[in-house]
């Protein structure tokens, strides 16, 4: 297992936002995590990436211990991260974009496949055409193809992705669900949070679901699928 | 922006114009471009913070400070040392100044930033009134020899001839500006914009926050250093009033405010007006700062991206398509 995350806690304050959650990604997998909202699928990733610092529990990446390290750290062990709103430099173009997810990475060698500025320009052709454009000019779907991106150029071995099918329309969602499937074909793992189930199932062999502040259940995608009455139970408004 | 030959041309007529301006303005005004040069340097290295990474640094006179007694402590105990390392030498003072506040400055933010930035100047100043035995408390330290400018052993210049020292800290300011505006340019300004931006994320994507604030303070204390030397050596005298007064803080940030947050050239543009106003109503009034109060609110309410700012807004309005 490249993932083994055992008996997280979280913490807002009082509240005890997660609670003893378990959850672990083979090399090369792409596990789906789902549930309503507010039911802490955002809250786990962040608690992975040391955003938010869990209380107890133990994240162990390749077998080493990143429980309590602060994000830089995480992020230099190998472990990309997506956030929900997408945040790119506005300010700054598509290619200096894409340089600060390559500087901040400075062991180049531990992480997942290499990613240069050439090779994301073959896997997101429009950014070739726009490279010098000012991030907040270009719209949300280009956007987000362009936090993916950024994200891949720290070469990371797993990816954590919050929602990246929010707020875009149809054809876009397809054409972010085909990035994923096709990054993932070059090595890298992914943990997904997603709202969208077609597109979870499309790309994942298993899939977490959560209940309030935990992992209510876990298995196959074809399990889930055969079992319309926990998608409802654990999805359905 | 590509550079044509009309630039190249433009380019060569303002040096041209500069390099004249000494003989035909005279001694007075020769000395206030050079007032001018310091403080577009000083404003310049407090944009790096102000506007380039977001910071809001009340403080910047201790920089400019620190750099300006080391340059005149040097030279008041080690005459014979050169004019390149006792420039060298105050700037250096600037960036180790920001080192050593750097651990309490870079965990902070916001208000708190400010707040600790405007405590640590007063402390710096409060130390240079009190140390007399370093110091010399309120007189300062003047009177120091300011050794020539030796070029590579041939040429031995004489800076203190105003028109001299007009040259040597066009050179000096120039480059000075040149780094700075380089330093923006390179994969290190993308970091301060996006610390800027969103510290959070620059983050995620593996900095660490801590140092990368750390060396951006490092350059900005380097070159406001810098410009506090070379004021210690055009006045030949440098006291807590005049270097390390939390006023100097202040004229540094409404610089760059007046003439135009946000961008490179804005604190040169607001150093010319501030200083140019300076001129104009130290003829009425000692009380300038009313003028330079007045003229930051009027940027504040009526026109915030200064005047680059207002600038940018004609040209768009009647400029050439």
């Amino acid at each position: 297992m490249q993932l083994v995350v055992k008996d997280l806690n979280t913490f807002y304050g009082a509240i005890h936002a997660l609670q003893n959650i378990s959850l672990s990604i083979a090399e090369g997998e792409i596990v789906a995590l789902l549930g309503r909202n507010g039911m802490g699928k955002s809250t786990t990733l962040k608690s992975i990436m040391g955003i938010i610092k869990p209380r107890s529990g133990s994240i162990q990446f390749n077998g080493n211990e990143l429980a309590g390290l602060p994000p830089h750290k995480i992020a230099q062990a190998g472990i990309g991260y997506v956030p929900e709103d997408r945040q790119v430099f506005g300010n700054l173009t598509i290619e200096e974009n894409l340089m600060m997810g390559q500087m901040g990475i400075k062991n180049k060698n531990a992480a997942g496949p290499k990613w240069t500025l050439d090779r994301i320009y073959e896997h997101f052709p429009f950014m070739v055409k726009k490279h010098g454009l000012k991030a907040r000019f270009i719209s949300g779907g280009e956007q987000q193809m362009l936090s993916i991106a950024r994200a891949l150029m720290g070469n990371p071995s797993l990816l954590l992705i919050d929602e990246p099918s929010e707020g875009l329309s149809p054809i876009i969602v397809n054409e972010v669900r085909d990035i994923l499937a096709e990054i993932n074909k070059e090595g890298v793992s992914v943990l997904l949070v997603e709202h969208n189930y077609k597109v979870a199932v499309y790309l994942a062999k298993r899939i977490y679901l959560m209940g309030k502040a935990h992992i209510g259940y876990e298995n196959s995608v074809g399990h889930l699928e055969a079992h319309p009455e926990i998608r409802s139970q654990f999805l359905e408004v | 922006m590509k550079i044509t030959k009309g630039h190249f041309i433009i380019g060569l007529l303002l040096l041209a114009a500069l390099a004249a301006y000494p003989f035909f303005s005279g001694v007075v005004y020769t000395n206030l471009f050079v007032r001018f040069l310091i403080f577009a340097l000083f404003g310049a290295s407090l944009n790096l913070l102000l506007s380039y990474t977001g910071l809001l640094n009340f403080g910047h006179a201790m920089f400019f400070g620190v750099g300006g007694y080391a340059t005149a402590l040097l030279l008041e105990h080690m005459p014979n040392a050169g004019l390149l390392t006792a420039l060298f030498v105050g700037a250096s003072a600037g960036a180790l100044l920001a080192l050593i506040v750097s651990p309490m400055l870079v965990r902070v933010r916001d208000t708190a930033f400010a707040l600790m930035t405007l405590a640590l100047n007063q402390l710096l100043f409060i130390a240079c009134l009190k140390l007399r035995g370093i110091t010399y408390g309120e007189d300062g330290v003047g009177g120091f020899s300011i050794p020539p400018l030796n070029l590579f052993g041939l040429v031995s210049v004489d800076i203190t001839h105003p028109y001299n020292f007009f040259y040597f800290s066009l050179c000096i300011v120039g480059l000075g500006l040149f780094l700075m505006w380089y330093t923006t340019r390179t994969p290190f300004g993308s970091i301060m914009i996006g610390i800027r931006d969103n510290p959070n994320r620059v983050n995620y994507l593996g900095f660490n926050l801590p140092f990368s604030k750390t060396v951006i303070f490092t350059i900005s204390g380097f070159f406001a250093g810098s410009a506090g030397a070379l004021f210690a050596l055009f006045q030949n005298l440098v006291s807590p009033d005049a270097v390390m007064h939390i006023q100097n803080s202040f004229t540094a940030i409404i610089m760059v405010f007046v003439g135009g947050i946000g961008t490179f050239i804005g604190p040169i543009v607001g150093a010319a007006i501030m200083t140019g106003l300076e001129n104009l109503a130290v003829r009425y009034t000692e009380k300038i700062f009313l003028f330079n109060g007045l003229l930051l609110i009027m940027v504040v309410m009526f026109f915030r991206g200064g005047f680059v700012g207002l600038y940018n807004l004609a040209k768009a309005k009647w400029g050439s398509k």
